[in-house]
């Protein structure tokens, strides 16, 4: 579990801080991107073990994000869950059409995000 | 959701209504015009055809007028030139009776002259002879011109050419008197020429049965005539009887009577004479007696007896049958020439005495009454004595065969009144007499013979008199006034048969145009209902896509536009409807969008709270204490709730939006009951209740959005357990019916009262408005149940309280009302095909 490196992609502070600040603490490493563009640019970077990603994002949109990582050789095996406000099955849809591992809606609580980690790791 | 008002009854409103209004302003009209047209067109046919019919006809009567009036004028001048002539001819007549008369006074005179002697006398006596026509000679010969007719050897004479054979009629020369005789002072005949020889038989001739017929007194006259005075007796001879009967062509001469022209040529004919004497004196002038000289009879006769006032002018043969014919009657007016001998006067041969001539039957029985003999009654009746047409003659004389004519009382025939009247003057003239049923022209003429007794009024010797029958005279203006009638009559039967001609074509065109009406109307028709149709399908088309798009927008599909092209009000119409549409749905977009948003935006913060307020009851922020925990439950709880309440609005917006998205698979009932079940579990035994599950084994899979319909029984469920005092029993049912499955949840809870049974299912419903019971929830969640049920086709339905035969083992009583919620689920099923489902 130490070292997994952990990449949250969304752009509202009180939400990636606490994540950032949570994880960190439980020993995972992680690193923040607040928009699209800024997303990919730290995946290719730093290739982490797994994505936390919004949608709702400047500048490139997460099923986006998502897709172009997917094409890559390098980030393509990347597990990515979207976390995400969007809750209709159609948008729920596209983000796994666009490749995610798993689509989680907003809200959900710290422990719930934990345990899709948690399982993802184990895979 | 209000159901929309269907087009059921507007199928025919608008075309109804133009069909109608097109019927009013053309139809009618149309029918209207042509009914007066036609009734204008037979008004006007008929006028004329009865113009022209009283025109033809007052033509024709004009032509009867004309024609009758050129008749009558024909007839009238016909009329007088053949009065004329028959009038010139009478006097003519008359003059040459004068002339012949005196003629035989200077016969008497030149025998005066004689010195008397038998030898001289006979010769005299046999060159005294004159012709007479006679009949009785030959075969009667009624064409007596038979020689070929003379032609005119000029051309120019050939202009209306008419002429005349001679009269051929076999003539006999006859000597002019009966005898001549000498007779002394004393009456005794000396010499006595008769019978064409001397006779021997002299007789005393101062009496008078030794005269002729017993009936002369000459003698007495003689005594006191002066040298050269001449004296002339009346008409003397014996009557000659006639019968006169009645037959049924008229009335016919008897055989046995007298000589009668053509009507008994065979019959005795009247023998008389008239007789002249004159005085012979010597050288010395002493009277030594007299000559007489007796003129046969019959050369008077031949004057009248051979005339006829006709075109045939003469016959050899006279017929008194006929009406035309002359006649003589003497200065007293008796008959002295007749066609019928019976009718002129004569004597008694056997006593000498005048034979009393016809009287009426009214004065022949004044007669019969006066006790005097038929003689003496005659001779006192005053002449003339009111002679009547009306009066008819004696049937008694008629019987006698004494029917002489005396004019001066033969009463039956006022022309003998006439004519005496007419020759007082010596003059001559005619008038018109209705006689024997026919008007006949009578002329008269006096016979200016004034010798002797004649020389005592102006009449002279008597009268001639012709008869003639009118209508004779205009025969030809008759025939002419027949043949144009007969034209007038063929005129106006050509008249009626055209006016009926007329009135066929009339009625012949009336018909057409009664057909041409009716076809132009039922043309029209046509043509006005297709007009109407086109027109009201270019107005209910549009309408009826106007009316489809209000109605899909009513049941929440807003994206409509009216596809219609024309420009006009209705195409404004559509365009409003397409703009407001348009309009309406941008609204609703950015409400949905709006909703969209705000829980997106809301799911931010609350998942920030989430993750800070999880992350602190779970440790992850250190330790904290249990009242900080309790506080904290209390935080999650209003999370818990705010996402619900986010979910529910969400959820809610887009049934109303009909942008629920259903992903529909394949499930069995079973699996949804059970999942239902599963989450319930937790919740209903903290309520303490008895969840029992009664699904039927052989459920059929249905086409459903699995999730959503585990939703709606969540939520049914949820409700039984709320609203279900502690301990209570929840039944779930899933059972076939029909082609449907039904999902039902039955609770002994509080139960909802009537009223609100409709009202729970819509949105933001406050329970707390039925029960004391204070649960906590959105008042959303029957509602989205509601539409989620009604986009599967299905409905959902409420019934409290439950009756207790239901379930039986589910206890009831008390506060213990019980609710069944039932849903139903067709296994065929469209999306939004029950459009009033919220």
């Amino acid at each position: 579990m130490a070292g997994t490196k952990i990449l949250v992609v969304d752009d509202e502070a009180s939400i990636y801080t606490y994540l950032q600040k949570k994880l960190s603490k439980l020993g995972y490493t992680v690193f923040v991107a607040i928009d699209g563009e800024a997303a990919l640019q730290q995946a290719f970077q730093h290739l982490p073990d797994m994505v936390l990603l919004d949608v709702k994002l400047p500048k490139l949109n997460g099923y986006e994000v998502c897709k172009r990582l997917k094409a890559q050789e390098r980030t393509k095996g990347i597990p990515i869950l979207i976390l995400s406000a969007k809750t209709q099955s159609r948008e729920i849809q596209e983000g796994l059409q666009a490749g995610a591992h798993k689509y989680l809606c907003k809200p959900i609580s710290f422990p719930d995000i934990l345990k899709e980690i948690k399982a993802l790791e184990e895979v | 959701m209000v159901p929309f008002p269907l087009q059921k009854h507007k199928k025919f409103g608008i075309l109804g209504k133009l069909l109608i209004s097109f019927l009013f302003l053309a139809i009618i009209p149309l029918l209207v015009l042509g009914y007066i047209a036609q009734k204008n067109l037979i008004r006007m046919g008929s006028a004329a055809m009865h113009r022209a019919e009283k025109m033809g006809l007052q033509n024709l009567r004009s032509a009867e007028q004309i024609g009758k009036e050129a008749i009558e004028d024909s007839v009238a001048e016909l009329d007088r030139k053949s009065t004329e002539a028959i009038e010139l001819r009478t006097y003519e007549l008359a003059q040459r009776v004068a002339d012949f008369l005196y003629a035989r006074d200077k016969d008497t005179l030149v025998l005066t002259a004689l010195e008397p002697d038998p030898q001289k006398y006979l010769q005299v006596y046999q060159s005294w002879q004159r012709d007479v026509i006679t009949p009785g000679t030959r075969p009667l010969q009624p064409e007596a011109r038979t020689s070929p007719p003379v032609v005119s050897e000029n051309p120019e004479n050939r202009q209306s050419w008419r002429h005349l054979s001679p009269y051929n009629f076999p003539r006999a020369t006859i000597p002019l008197y009966k005898e001549i005789s000498f007779v002394d002072l004393n009456g005794r005949e000396k010499i006595k020429i008769a019978a064409g020889r001397i006779s021997s038989q002299l007789t005393d001739i101062s009496q008078s049965e030794n005269t002729f017929c017993k009936a002369e007194n000459y003698f007495i006259h003689l005594k006191n005539l002066k040298k050269g005075e001449i004296y002339v007796s009346r008409v003397i001879g014996a009557y000659v009887k006639g019968w006169l009967e009645q037959t049924a062509d008229g009335l016919r001469v008897n055989p046995k009577s007298a000589y009668a022209g053509k009507e008994n040529p065979a019959g005795r004919r009247f023998d008389g004479i008239i007789r002249w004497a004159a005085p012979v004196f010597e050288q010395s002038g002493r009277k030594i007696g007299y000559v007489t000289l007796a003129l046969d009879h019959i050369h008077l006769m031949e004057f009248t007896d051979h005339v006829v006032p006709t075109e045939q002018r003469f016959t050899d043969l006279s017929d008194g049958a006929s009406g035309n014919y002359a006649f003589m009657w003497d200065d007293q007016g008796k008959c002295i020439s007749h066609a019928r001998d019976f009718f002129i006067c004569g004597y008694d041969p056997e006593t000498g005495r005048e034979v009393p001539g016809w009287l009426s039957e009214k004065t022949y029985n004044e007669y019969q009454q006066s006790g005097l003999s038929l003689e003496e009654f005659v001779k006192q009746l005053p002449p003339f004595r009111a002679f009547s047409l009306q009066k008819k003659g004696s049937p008694e004389q008629m019987q006698a065969g004494t029917i002489g004519l005396d004019g001066r009382i033969l009463d039956t025939a006022p022309q003998c009144q006439g004519w005496h009247n007419g020759t007082e003057d010596g003059g001559s003239g005619s008038f018109l007499i209705y006689w024997s049923g026919l008007w006949k022209l009578t002329t008269y003429a006096a016979i200016p013979y004034y010798t002797g007794i004649y020389g005592k009024s102006k009449r002279g010797f008597g009268y001639v008199t012709i008869g003639a029958n009118v209508d004779d005279f205009h025969k030809a203006a008759i025939a002419t006034k027949q043949t144009i009638e007969a034209h007038i009559q063929e005129q106006g039967e050509n008249i009626r048969a055209e006016t009926n001609q007329t009135q066929r074509i009339i009625n012949d065109s009336s018909r057409h145009t009664q057909w041409a009406i009716i076809i132009v109307v039922t043309l029209a028709a046509l043509v006005v209902s297709g007009a109407a149709i086109y027109i009201s399908l270019q107005i209910t088309r549009p309408l009826k896509k106007l009316t489809a798009g209000a109605l899909a927008m009513s049941q929440g599909m807003l994206d409509q536009t009216i596809d219609i092209e024309s420009q006009d009000e209705v195409g404004q119409l559509a365009q409003s409807f397409n703009t407001m549409a348009a309009a309406i749905s941008k609204v609703d977009h950015m409400k949905s969008e709006f909703v969209t948003i705000a829980s997106h935006e809301l799911r931010t913060p609350i998942q920030a709270m989430l993750l800070s307020i999880s992350g602190l009851l779970e440790g992850y922020s250190g330790q904290i204490d249990t009242e900080a925990r309790e506080d904290l439950e209390l935080a999650r709880e209003g999370i818990d709730r705010l996402m619900r309440l986010v979910n529910d609005l969400l959820d809610l917006s887009r049934i109303e939006a009909h942008k629920i998205e259903l992903h529909r698979t394949l499930t069995s009932g079973r699996e949804i009951a059970d999942q239902a079940l599963d989450e319930m579990k937790s919740l209903a035994a903290a309520h303490h209740h008895r969840l029992i599950s009664r699904v039927s084994p052989d459920l059929p899979e249905v086409e459903v959005d699995r999730d959503r319909l585990v939703q709606v029984m969540i939520n049914l469920v949820s409700n039984a357990i709320k609203y279900t005092p502690k301990g209570g029993d929840i039944i779930v049912t899933a059972e076939p019916q029909g082609d449907a499955v039904v999902f039902s949840v039955a609770d002994n809870g509080y139960g909802i009262p009537a009223w609100a049974q409709e009202e729970i299912f819509k949105k933001f419903f406050q329970a707390d408005s039925i029960t004391s019971q204070k649960v906590g929830g959105t008042g959303l969640g029957l509602t989205i149940s509601k539409g989620i049920v009604a986009e599967h086709g299905g409905t959902i339905h409420c019934l409290s309280p439950l009756p207790p035969d239901q379930f039986p083992d589910l206890p009831l009583g008390g506060e213990r009302q019980g609710t069944l919620f039932a849903v139903y689920l067709p296994l065929q099923s469209a999306p939004g095909s029950n459009p009033n489902s919220l």
